[in-house]
């Protein structure tokens, strides 16, 4: 129960009620000049046990619409203490990878760079560990939804802190089938599919979990994640793919503050964030603020279906499409004017009258997916 | 037998007991004799024949009564009292050895000194005897300007030349006590004390005559011509200033800013209060204090204090006594307290007396009227948001007396008038009761008893239901053990509990609870030494018992899981002791010591920690039980309150104070001000007692005859172990809260620049404050540590404030007052910048406190009219219009971020943010 933001919702209320719903409410923006405009953001791990991937980007303003710049043309190595250099290289731009590795778990690593304007950049120096293997990704029912979750151990009694990503991908359909489309001044039967589409993202949520408390190395159905019984990812079919990090304690501290950071933003009510601390320093200048963390370990991999079939057949899901009212209807006279843009749709022939028709948004589901199913689907 | 009728019929104008001291002064014949079962008239006329004595009496009432009594050489007193004990007959005897023996009372053998002045005001009841247990008339008391009032037999005064003189001084019209009010003498040197909470008094000065002034809050200033014989008592009855709109008045003595030791206190009384415009036009104590220098919230409609750079949980609030943990009804809008009961509000700052401990940074004691001794009368208001009504009178006339309060709001019906579901669906509401009893046994004891409850109720465009209630309950014993000693028994219960219920959804209806309960008993001795020492001591106990925090299902279909907090108990004890020493007529040092002892006590499990890491969940190593009644942590030290004045001249003074405080409960709150679910904690085996030392130092300066006065005081503090928290706590239902705080250190100074003018047509104050609060995490192990380890600026750090409290007076009946404030805003931890880690965006914030939100300024203006002055009139009724932020400032309440088409945007919410009227009719009957 977050009392807080609901705290600061009921005053919203009683502003309003008290002031015969005046404007209390403003827009904020503080003289934050003062502030550096960009920080460096360093994105990725030190991969074990295959390829290393680094992003390199920019922060950006907080009102910024577009996507972070990034830092390209860095030289950039994976450096291992007192030992051997590895280099990375530059695919696209800002993206650097390596050649597949596998570190020594007995040696320490540390990512190692110079921007393009030369300024060098170091992480602390970190024991590269294994990441043990996700034994399951099972889901249930619970409290009229799905909750997925992981178990793994580690018998060696070496992880002990565990951070989890989730990818999720699901079919779902447009509002309405389209059988037509008006193409060089002609109707024409549809011949690509834009009703039924896939579409992934990353869960965004920060997943931690540690077994110091217990006895042994064993997570055991850990939640990861909680859709509820409505939600448009279960209409068809749904999948998530789990990737399991170990990781050091300094950087399950660094998540775990980022963590309590994202879930709630920053009011007088909410509970206090925290400023990140994290492992990169820039030799040319000490006072330089560095955001990301670099550990160094494996990743682990465990994907999981849920089939509309599976779950229990009294559940009804959002379509994501509840803003679409019914179908217009388009009169033979008026096709050619109103389909000539790619903003609105035929549907279906009415005898004797025309043709049924559907703006864009609610008919061709590649606005918010893609029509092909991803290489893993099944 | 010798008839007396008519000389009883005279002395029957005034009763006096017995007075043995005129004997005393003859040389008294003695008596022998052994009395057998003879009936009384052979008993006097065998006393006769033995003394020079005559004895009249009533044949018809003691004709029967038998004597037994052996006596051997015995003054005739002690024969008589003997013989006459366990009668309800009562003897008196004159200068020309006349003995009179009456029914009942003894009679006055001579006659009042002012029998015969018009107005037949009583006389100064002048002597050391004691009052009988069977008088029925209070003791009399002094009204005359002009009479001199002998004190003391002549020939009694002690070897020492020095004469104590004490009483009470009390309101004319109603009987009630006048708290702080000073009682002095000018000449040959200025020589005073105040009134304490009963109105009580005690002056040491050497034998002679005397102009005694009296001057408070409320009160017409007076003066009684005292001659001085021996201790004794005067009881003084002062008029009532009637006129509510004559003067701002904020300290009881016009010299005591500059001759008072005490430095670092604020004392309102209830017409100042009024004074002051509020948001909704309902005076409002806490609103006021907050004017003050030195005294700030975080936020507007909050009222939770912060005093000299402290936290909110460091403020004691005492309501007659018992403490009260919410001082607030809907978020803080309005102050617990009802106005029409209250008669002064005190704030210490910084001087804290011994008698006073538990909290670090202020005490802040309100004390409620006693209700009218005399007549029966009514009080009341009719605002926008609550209406009140006050009924109070007297109990037994003169003896003792009742008042009742009433408050509550009708927020409810106004929420259910608004033509929209939402608002139909909210509730809000609150109510307060006040009762309060007190009785004036006799001479030397009265009690005092008090009950307060009140209840908040909320629910806004929600299906939550807050919940909480205050209650709290004293009762006292004042006993005068002599003039020159008295002590108070006080025993008090406060209750404080909230809960939110969220029964909407029946599978996830369910109640949070969360309760605290204090029982105190203490005892406070108050001993006027002499003329240079007034001692208090006294022993203070605490039971605590917390309810933690319980989440319970609601209905059958509730899959809500149970979940109860261990009750936390506790036992704190006190001993003090503090002498306040006139060491010349310049200089004073008031020296006290408190020692306070902890005792938090199971049953309950706590757990053990790794040692060297943050305390969390995963370092967890054991789990302690503590069986009923163990010690799970004991905590104790002393706490030293010392301060000193030295006057400079008549006008100006410097004053210097050092203050040591220990507080063992803390409030639990992540949010920035106070709210309804906040927890309270008491210190245990991982959580410390919080210490706080501060040191200040203050000059005074008295302009124009004590009309305006001036103060600078500058304070330095520093606060140890007082709770903060780590990144992201969480501390409802925390079965283990201490993996969420830290132990913080603090630090705060200040500067408080005040002028004040108190009379005149145009009153007020105006105060500067430039203070810092700063507090700094660095002691626990390497995750605990918040901003490097450096010193950042608290919550409340708002280093500039500036604020103006001005009244002009029209005429009797019309007056405005306009306040303005100015403060800077308070610190905040802002984002600053978003990235993208893993395809996923993410937020940086600031070091925590480095931006603040925009100062904050507002001004509000009000109009008093008062009804005519007619004496005789239904009800004496008053209205106030009022303008609460003039100019429509929009001041920023809260601040927050909200992601929104990947931008992050930044709003801020003003409660008040434009000019809003009220009209209030306040009543008198």
């Amino acid at each position: 129960m977050n009392t807080h933001v609901s705290l600061r919702v009921r005053l919203l209320v009683w502003c309003t009620l008290v002031l015969g719903l005046s404007s209390c409410i403003e827009t904020f923006e503080p003289d934050i000049s003062n502030a550096p405009q960009s920080f460096l953001v360093v994105d990725g791990f030190l991969n074990s046990d295959g390829v290393t991937t680094i992003r390199l980007t920019r922060s950006l303003g907080l009102k910024a619409k577009t996507p972070p710049p990034v830092e390209a043309k860095a030289t950039i190595f994976i450096e291992e203490e007192a030992g051997q250099r590895y280099p990375l290289t530059e695919t696209t731009a800002g993206t650097y990878v390596s050649a597949r590795l596998q570190l020594n778990p007995a040696r320490k690593y540390r990512l190692h760079f110079n921007t393009r304007t030369g300024r060098e950049y170091v992480t602390d120096y970190t024991r590269a560990k294994f990441t043990p293997p996700i034994d399951e990704v099972a889901w249930e029912v619970e409290n009229a939804g799905v909750r997925v979750l992981v178990s793994t151990h580690d018998n060696t009694n070496q992880t002990q802190y565990y951070r989890w990503d989730m990818d999720e991908t699901w079919e779902f359909t447009s509002a309405y089938r389209s059988y037509y489309e008006y193409v060089n001044n002609k109707m024409q039967q549809r011949t690509v599919n834009i009703y039924r589409c896939w579409t992934s993202q990353p869960s965004g949520f920060i997943k931690l979990n540690t077994t110091t408390k217990l006895s042994q190395d064993v997570v055991a159905k850990y939640p990861l994640l909680t859709l509820p019984s409505t939600s448009v990812k279960l209409r068809y079919k749904y999948s998530v793919l789990v990737k399991q990090y170990a990781q050091s304690v300094e950087e399950f501290a660094y998540w775990e503050a980022l963590r309590k950071n994202t879930e709630n933003i920053g009011t007088l009510f909410d509970p206090l964030p925290s400023q990140l601390t994290g492992n990169i320093h820039c030799l040319t200048d000490p006072s330089e603020l560095v955001l990301g963390f670099i550990g160094a370990y494996s990743v682990q991999e465990k994907r999981l279906f849920i089939s509309r079939e599976d779950l229990p057949a009294a559940w009804t899901f959002e379509t994501g499409y509840e803003n679409c009212v019914r179908p217009d209807t388009v009169n033979f006279i008026n096709v050619s004017v109103s389909f000539t843009t790619a903003n609105y749709l035929p549907l279906d022939f009415l005898e004797g009258r025309g043709y049924t028709a559907h703006y864009a948004d609610c008919i061709d589901c590649r606005r918010r997916g893609n029509n092909t199913p991803p290489a893993f689907w099944k | 037998m010798r008839n007396i009728y008519a000389l009883f019929f005279f002395f029957l104008l005034w009763s006096y007991p017995g007075s043995p001291a005129v004997g005393q002064q003859l040389s008294d014949p003695l008596v022998s004799g052994e009395f057998n079962a003879i009936r009384f008239p052979e008993f006097v006329r065998q006393l006769e024949a033995q003394t020079a004595y005559r004895i009249y009496y009533q044949p018809e009432a003691l004709d029967t009564l038998l004597v037994r009594l052996q006596v051997h050489d015995q003054p005739l007193q002690v024969v008589l009292q003997t013989a006459l004990r366990n009668t309800s007959f009562r003897f008196a005897i004159d200068a020309e050895r006349r003995v009179f023996v009456t029914s009942g009372t003894a009679i006055q053998p001579n006659l009042p000194d002012n029998i015969f002045t018009r107005d037949g005001a009583m006389l100064a009841a002048a002597a050391e005897a004691e009052p009988t247990p069977t008088e029925e008339e209070p003791r009399p008391a002094g009204t005359s300007e002009l009479k001199l009032y002998e004190i003391g037999k002549k020939g009694a005064a002690p070897a020492s030349g020095k004469v104590t003189l004490a009483g009470h001084v009390r309101e004319a019209a109603s009987g009630e006590p006048v708290i702080g009010a000073a009682v002095f003498v000018e000449s040959p040197s200025t020589v005073g004390t105040t009134t304490d909470q009963f109105g009580y008094y005690a002056l040491t000065l050497p034998a002679g005559r005397y102009t005694l002034n009296i001057r408070g809050i409320g009160i017409k200033n007076t003066r009684r011509q005292v001659q001085l014989l021996a201790d004794g008592k005067l009881e003084l009855e002062v008029e009532e200033d009637i006129t509510n709109l004559k003067e701002v008045v904020i300290e009881a003595e016009k010299d005591r800013n500059v001759a008072g030791l005490q430095m670092g206190v604020e004392k309102l009384d209830i017409k100042t209060i009024r004074q002051v415009p509020t948001a909704f036009g309902e005076t409002d104590i806490l609103r006021v204090v907050l004017t003050l220098p030195g005294v700030k919230s975080v936020g507007e409609g909050s009222t939770g204090m912060n005093v000299r750079g402290g936290a909110t949980d460091q403020n004691l609030i005492l309501f007659n006594d018992a403490t009260v943990y919410n001082p607030a009804h809907l978020f803080g809008f309005f102050s617990a307290f009802n106005p029409d009961v209250l008669k002064t509000v005190e704030l210490y700052k910084s001087a804290v007396p011994a008698k006073y401990g538990g909290r670090l940074s202020s005490v802040l004691d309100i004390t409620t009227r006693d209700g009218n001794k005399k007549k029966f009368s009514g009080s009341g208001g009719i605002g926008l948001m609550t209406s009140r009504l006050t009924l109070e009178g007297p109990l037994i006339k003169d003896k003792s007396a009742f008042i009742l309060a009433g408050r509550t709001s009708y927020s409810d019906w106004l929420l259910h008038q608004i033509p929209n579901k939402t608002y139909q669906e909210s509730s809000a509401s609150f109510y307060d009761l006040n009762a309060h009893i007190s009785h004036q046994i006799n001479d030397k004891n009265a009690v005092y008893a008090t009950g307060y409850s009140s209840r908040d109720q909320f629910k806004l465009a929600s299906d939550t239901l807050y919940r909480y209630v205050n209650q709290t309950a004293s009762l006292k014993w004042q006993h005068n053990f002599s003039n020159k000693l008295y002590g108070v028994l006080t025993g008090a219960y406060s209750h404080y509990r909230y809960s939110i219920k969220n029964e909407k959804n029946e599978v996830n209806a369910s109640e949070l609870a969360f309760g605290i309960n204090q029982t105190n008993l203490q005892a406070d001795f108050s001993y006027f030494r002499n003329n240079k020492h007034t001692i208090d001591f006294g022993i203070n106990n605490i039971y605590y018992s917390v309810a933690a925090g319980s989440l319970t299902p609601i209905g059958g279909a509730s899959l809500i899981k149970r979940d109860v907090l261990p009750r936390e108990q506790a036992l704190e004890h006190a001993l003090y002791v503090s002498d306040k020493i006139d060491v010349t007529s310049r200089f004073a040092v008031s020296l006290g010591l408190r020692y306070s002892l902890f005792n938090a006590l199971g049953p309950r499990d706590t757990y053990a920690y790794l040692p060297g890491l943050s305390k969390s969940e995963n370092t967890i190593t054991d789990t302690i039980s503590h069986k009923a009644g163990a010690s799970i942590a004991t905590y104790h030290g002393p706490e030293y309150r010392v301060s000193v004045k030295y006057a400079l001249s008549d006008n100006a003074s410097v004053k210097a104070s050092y203050n040591r405080m220990r507080q063992y409960i803390h409030m639990l709150s992540n949010t920035a001000s106070m709210s309804p679910t906040d927890i309270w904690k008491l210190s245990d085996d991982h959580l410390r007692p919080q210490v706080g030392d501060q040191y200040s130092i203050g000059f005074y300066r008295n302009f124009k005859s004590n009309t305006i006065e001036t103060s600078v005081e500058t304070y330095y503090k520093a606060m140890h172990d007082f709770v903060d928290y780590k990144s992201g706590a969480t501390l409802v239902l925390n079965h283990h809260i201490e993996t969420d705080v830290v132990n913080a250190e603090g630090k705060a100074y200040g500067v408080e620049v005040m002028a004040k003018k108190l009379t005149g047509k145009l009153n007020g104050w105006v105060s500067y404050t430039y203070s810092r609060s700063l507090v700094r995490v660095d002691t626990g192990p390497n995750g605990d540590v918040i901003n490097g380890g450096k010193f950042y600026p608290s919550n409340f750090d708002k280093p500039h404030d500036f604020t103006m409290i001005g009244n002009y007076r029209f005429s009797r009946r019309f007056s405005t007052s306009l306040n303005f404030t100015y403060n800077t805003g308070r610190p905040i931890t802002l984002p600053l910048a978003k990235f993208y880690v893993g395809n996923s965006m993410r937020v940086y914030y600031s070091e925590r406190n480095a931006y603040r939100v925009p100062d904050y300024y507002r001004a509000d203006l009000a109009l008093n009219i008062e009804g005519n002055h007619k004496i005789k009139k239904l009800a004496h009724g008053s209205w106030t219009l009022a303008v609460y932020n003039l100019t429509g400032r929009k001041n920023p309440y809260s601040v927050y971020y909200k992601a929104e088409n990947g931008q992050i945007n930044g709003y801020q919410l003003s409660i008040f943010g434009r000019p809003i009227p009220t009209i209030t009719y306040n009543f008198k009957f």
